[in-house]
């Protein structure tokens, strides 16, 4: 489980995250969402170190992370997997060196044990025998999966996605979301997705934070999501006329 | 005031670089790619270059030779000097700073827009240790194998062109080479290419670690590397000719 605990956050004087408290829950999909721009990125990057909080606590299974010094986050961040919105695959390797980096940085595992393990992550992601592709030489959504298949690599117990379905069609962004739920239950993990797309909600939305003027405006599951009356809720998921569409019927169906 | 931040994040960025590598396996396979990419691949440019300054410094000396009262030799004599002290430490590297350096900026540049870098941090890796120590350690290790290929190129280059254009003779050129060498300048020379092998990594290193933005932030980082690596380069050659040579 993943805490945080009364995060605030500023940039340059200006306050992005306010007073945010919520919990992640081990082994369900949890996701953040809100609008562009109202701080659904920055408290991902919070929670991972990339950016320093400017008051609060982050705690990883009780493991206060704020306040660890350097080496003591690595050893955290080595159980962390994260798929960026822009994947960050690195371009001058193959998609096997890939997967196998953060195995050969941090583990002691033959030449053998890694190829199994490389081998064993390609066909989780449904990507066998693409191990000696480039990054460049792979569509947006094989470089999604391939990013996938890297962060659970090194098996670890959380796993962050930012905008996993960013640039994707509805096809393959059902494949990417159905993905991250399966291997969330299979390695029981506390997976983190960063999000504004309404088919990711209602497909894998396990737990759902809404994220608003950088506050915690309101979390719920899937189910919940669709019958709130909050206002600032109800702009963001019925934003287009086909789920307002939608809105229209399952409110007939109700009366 | 933006210099001394600079200098000081600069200070900061070296202590997180010299620190001990994860694994030192994976830091010898990077090392030897950076010699090849930082070093090796700048042979071609670097054998150019000195082949065809070293003759037409041999040429501009044979043509100002009018004076009687100077020795023959004394084309030989200022080629071999001009080359080991200033033209090719000094001068390639300046060269070198422009090829290197935007290269490595805008390498380390893209890696930082396209959060690669920060997959790095989120996976452990201290990323200025695993990216630019081995840059910094391919440069203090070849830029001085780079040097001395040029100062041997560049007295042949003179040496070329001045048979091709018959000013003398190769024993008169060849006693000009060796008349009044000084062991000790090539130490000078060597010692220079080493500051400034690691200040062009360093410092173009620092432009493309902290850029913000897109592409055009990563070119406009990539231009401030070459310009200040270059500025570097002619602070640190004063001064280490101050140290060196004078005092």
């Amino acid at each position: 489980m993943i805490e945080v605990k009364n995060v605030m956050k500023s940039f340059n004087g200006q306050q992005v995250l306010s007073d945010i408290n919520h919990q992640f829950e081990t082994g369900k999909v949890n996701l953040i969402i809100g609008q562009s721009g109202q701080g659904k990125s920055v408290l991902a990057k919070c929670i991972v170190g990339l950016y320093e909080v400017d008051e609060g606590q982050i705690l990883f299974d009780g493991r206060n992370f704020t306040d660890m010094e350097r080496f003591e986050r690595s050893q955290i961040r080595e159980e962390i997997g994260m798929l960026f919105q822009g994947v960050a695959l690195f371009d001058s390797l193959t998609v096997e060196q890939n997967i196998m980096f953060p195995l050969t940085m941090f583990t002691n595992m033959t030449k053998g044990e890694m190829q199994k393990r490389v081998d064993f992550c390609l066909d989780r992601v449904n990507l066998s025998g693409r191990n000696k592709l480039f990054p460049a030489e792979c569509s947006g959504g094989m470089q999604k999966r391939i990013g996938i298949a890297r962060a659970i690599s090194m098996n670890p117990k959380y796993l962050f996605c930012d905008e996993p379905n960013s640039g994707l069609d509805p096809k393959t962004s059902i494949v990417i979301d159905g993905l991250i739920k399966d291997i969330t239950a299979e390695f029981n993990m506390t997976t983190v997705v960063i999000t504004h797309d309404m088919n990711s909600v209602i497909e894998i939305g396990q737990s759902i934070l809404f994220i608003h003027q950088g506050k915690k405006w309101w979390s719920g599951d899937k189910n919940s999501i669709l019958t709130t009356d909050n206002p600032e809720i109800l702009s963001f998921v019925y934003a287009s006329e086909f789920m307002k569409e939608i809105r229209s019927i399952m409110q007939e169906k109700r009366t | 005031m933006k210099l001394l931040q600079n200098i000081g994040k600069y200070t900061l960025m070296l202590t997180m670089v010299f620190t001990k590598p994860k694994k030192w396996k994976i830091f010898l396979s990077r090392l030897i790619n950076e010699l090849e990419n930082i070093g090796i691949s700048s042979l071609p440019i670097v054998a150019l270059m000195s082949t065809f300054i070293g003759g037409v410094i041999a040429l501009q000396t044979a043509s100002s030779m009018s004076n009687p009262l100077l020795p023959k030799y004394t084309v030989g004599y200022i080629t071999q000097s001009s080359t080991i002290l200033e033209f090719s430490p000094t001068i390639i590297s300046l060269i070198l700073a422009g090829k290197v350096g935007s290269n490595v900026a805008s390498e380390i540049g893209t890696m930082r827009v396209t959060e690669q870098i920060d997959a790095l941090e989120i996976m452990g890796v201290n990323s200025l240790n695993h990216l630019v120590l081995p840059k910094i350690i391919a440069a203090i290790l070849f830029f001085p194998v780079l040097i001395i290929f040029s100062m041997t190129l560049s007295m042949l280059g003179g040496w070329m062109a001045l048979m091709i254009t018959d000013l003398t003779t190769t024993e008169t050129y060849v006693l000009g080479l060796r008349a009044f060498f000084n062991p000790f300048h090539i130490t000078y020379a060597l010692t220079k290419t080493v500051v400034f092998g690691f200040l062009i990594v360093s410092v173009s290193s620092f432009y493309g670690y902290y850029v913000k933005g897109g592409s055009i932030n990563v070119g406009q980082a990539s231009t401030q590397a070459v310009v200040s690596s270059s500025v570097a380069i002619l602070v640190a050659n004063l001064i280490l000719t101050q140290l060196l040579l004078l005092s």
